[in-house]
């Protein structure tokens, strides 16, 4: 039952209680539209591929198996192999990305600054790109005879040519610098709309008290914007978490190459998703559990960080 | 007069009517319906398959021909949708199936394909087709192209370098290796260019020797696989030989060589659209069979890809899909002429093999007769049944090769580790 905290008291109740009644019953007539829509598209969908994750099936035959998929997946080497390399995405370019989207927003937020809306808008704009557009043409760029190795051999920054996408370890880096183009921007507008919410007195006070523009950031920005922070930094990791676009791009993508990246180097788990539904031999079961294993991680993160930033609530 | 001579001419409309009308009923009883086809690649399936629905039109006018041409992945993605989701509709009446993928269709989606054993004469393609398309017996395809595998090389680089197209006879991987550095010295050019994360050189290699990732029993067969070994131990040679373009993709690799920044590619026969789309390189490239290992028995041909048609259970025009292949792909050795100048297709139909255009000398491949070549070779690919798993054990090998390349793992210890990876991977 609804209730009206703005009831009136007991006594003036029997001329309003079917007004009250009435307006629940309306009310809830008007809700059970979405109800319905969100039952039926949310809700049973989630269901459906909890009890889907319990069983292990080749295309249409089905074997029930409990828990099994889960033990599997804990002793699975390629999902193994896609969570870590998830983490090593997620522990390093995270907090660069975020960091850098802190120092740009406190930097862009001065008033005194000209064209800040262009500056603004030229590092929000690779947010709007589209994802699989960008992914080509940041392959294009970091291919072995592409602009970055032209240019950087032009500049005798490097003797040969780096092997971004043929290496492990490079691949890894250049899906990281492609990250950190795309969504920098994204979080800055986020830091920007908290900084506007910063009362300028206290940067003036602190001036007054001879602080400088570092201790400033580290004393007024950082700690004004932590709800903020918190939000950017969840988002992110749930982003990270389910990281799809940019590694099947930047290999040649999901089905004809053997390998997500070298040596798998960019395989992440919703790849993994995408292989065992697509690629492999579909195993629907198993790749749901996948998906609640995922669903499980971003769950514990985002707990461990309202932890870490200190919410009580 | 009159009255009889007006009789005379309703008599004889009559039964040219009726005469008419039976021609008709004749023609109800020919094909007539819609019906619906997947596949990939313009230029060379639906290219293809355009042909053979104009040919098949011209005698049932009355069958509509749909053909949709979607990506490869969004085929079998779709694919693997629909069939699994039990649903009857929304699937295609025919469907165009990578011969790899055809164990897997036929084996997790039992009852979803028609079985054409007795419907097509299977006798008159190749053998090694109709091995992948048969489960229990039964076959349930139209064999198609052949993958045909064949090392492609610019004559030109090759003379600059002081070779003979007779240096390269009855090549080795070793011999490869060591004139390809000389290539790369003599124009700067590299010798040979392909995709690492690709693993289809060492299927390419694997099947040379007529061995497999799985076994007869389909057990995977990695870890003390000869063939393996010696194909993991080519393939590092390969890769620090210095003489190679290494690419991304398949955009990349196909304009390394149309910029004739290569020398060499080994690959299928499926390849020769793409290598002449690049038209100002006539005249320079020749085909030859493909380098084999340091084993007994691995011969100089094999295979890589190819595809087939294979019609769906659910088809609401069963019979008119079964004619249409029939008479086109099973029987029609024009076509099959028509096809091979067209598109280069190299299809596995044997009675269509002695026709014209097979003897065609090419000019863009220097006047060479191409095609007798591939049909020839094709003859002598070891037959292998490649089982149910080939990209989960592709996918397992490729990923332990950084770690073997970069020495960090024995080959011994490469492969087991890319074994226990498959078994854990296919173990339901």
């Amino acid at each position: 039952m609804l209730h009206n905290p703005a009831t009136p008291p007991a006594k003036t109740r029997p001329p309003f209680a079917s007004f009250e009644k009435s307006q629940n019953r309306y009310g809830w007539f008007f809700a059970s539209f979405a109800l319905l829509l969100l039952g039926l598209f949310m809700l049973y969908p989630i269901i459906s591929s909890l009890y889907m994750s319990t069983i292990s099936s080749r295309g249409v035959i089905q074997t029930f198996v409990g828990f099994g998929n889960y033990l599997k997946l804990l002793n699975d080497p390629v999902f193994l192999q896609a969570l870590q390399n998830t983490f090593i995405f997620f522990l390093i370019q995270v907090p660069i990305m975020l960091l850098l989207a802190l120092v740009i927003a406190s930097l862009l937020n001065d008033k005194s600054l000209r064209f800040r809306g262009v500056f603004r808008t030229g590092i929000f704009l690779p947010a709007v790109t589209s994802l699989v557009a960008y992914s080509l043409l940041f392959k294009m760029m970091f291919s072995a005879d592409g602009f970055i190795n032209h240019g950087l051999m032009a500049l005798h920054l490097i003797a040969a040519p780096i092997p971004w996408l043929t290496e492990p370890f490079w691949a890894r880096i250049t899906v990281m610098i492609a990250m950190t183009w795309r969504w920098t921007g994204y979080n800055m507008i986020f830091y920007l709309s908290g900084l506007q919410n910063i009362p300028d007195d206290l940067y003036e006070s602190a001036e007054i008290d001879g602080a400088g523009r570092l201790q400033q950031f580290r004393h007024i920005t950082v700690p004004m914007l932590k709800p903020i922070l918190l939000f950017t930094a969840i988002m992110s990791t749930i982003g990270t978490l389910q990281l799809f676009d940019e590694p099947m791009n930047f290999s040649a993508m999901g089905v004809s190459a053997a390998t997500i990246g070298p040596g798998n180097s960019l395989l992440t788990m919703s790849v993994y998703i995408y292989n065992l539904c697509f690629k492999f031999m579909p195993n629907f079961g198993y790749a749901s559990t996948v998906a609640y294993a995922i669903v499980f991680l971003v769950a514990v993160f985002s707990v461990i960080q309202f932890r870490l930033a200190g919410d009580k609530k | 007069m009159k009255k009889l001579f007006a009789m005379l001419v309703t008599v004889c409309m009559a039964v040219s009517l009726l005469a008419c009308s039976g021609a008709a009923a004749m023609g109800a009883a020919k094909k007539s319906g819609k019906i619906t086809i997947w596949a990939w690649d313009p230029n060379f399936n639906i290219a293809v398959m355009k042909e053979a629905k104009a040919r098949y039109q011209k005698n049932n006018p009355n069958v509509q021909i749909e053909i949709v041409e979607m990506a490869k992945a969004d085929v079998e993605q779709k694919l693997h949708t629909v069939l699994a989701s039990g649903v009857k509709e929304g699937l295609p009446d025919i469907v165009l199936i990578e011969d790899y993928n055809a164990q897997k269709y036929l084996q997790a989606y039992p009852g979803a394909f028609d079985d054409l054993t007795k419907k097509i004469n299977h006798k008159n393609f190749a053998s090694y087709k109709n091995k992948l398309m048969t489960v229990n017996g039964k076959i349930y395809g139209v064999p198609f192209d052949s993958g045909v595998s064949a090392l492609f090389y610019r004559t030109d680089y090759l003379a600059k370098a002081g070779y003979k197209p007779s240096d390269l006879n009855n090549l080795t991987w070793d011999k490869f290796i060591e004139i390809g550095k000389k290539v790369k010295a003599a124009t700067g050019k590299d010798a040979y260019t392909f995709d690492p994360a690709d693993g289809g050189l060492i299927r390419i290699m694997l099947q040379s020797a007529g061995l497999w990732y799985f076994d007869k029993n389909g057990k995977p067969y990695i870890a003390n696989n000869p063939a393996l070994k010696e194909a993991f131990a080519t393939y590092k040679k390969l890769m620090e030989s210095g003489m190679i373009k290494k690419t991304t993709g398949w955009n990349e690799w196909v304009s390394a060589f149309n910029k004739g920044e290569a020398a060499s590619i080994i690959t299928g026969c499926w390849i020769i659209g793409s290598i002449k789309a690049e038209k100002s390189q006539s005249g320079k490239w020749a085909a030859l069979p493909t380098p084999r290992m340091n084993l007994k028995a691995s011969v100089n041909y094999s295979n890589l890809g190819g595809s087939s048609w294979y019609i769906t259970q659910g088809s609401s025009n069963k019979a008119v899909a079964e004619d249409f292949l029939k008479s086109t792909f099973a029987a029609d050795k024009d076509f099959y002429q028509k096809i091979l100048v067209g598109q280069g297709a190299i299809g596995t139909y044997l009675p269509a093999q002695n026709g014209p255009s097979y003897t065609v000398a090419d000019e863009f491949f220097g006047g060479q007769k191409v095609f007798s070549d591939f049909s020839a070779w094709m003859k002598k690919i070891p037959g292998i049944n490649y089982g149910v798993y080939t990209y989960e054990a592709d996918t397992a090998l490729m990923t332990v090769m950084p770690e073997y390349l970069a020495g960090k793992l024995t080959v011994e210890a490469a492969l087991k580790k890319a074994e226990d990876q498959l078994k854990n991977q296919i173990n339901l």
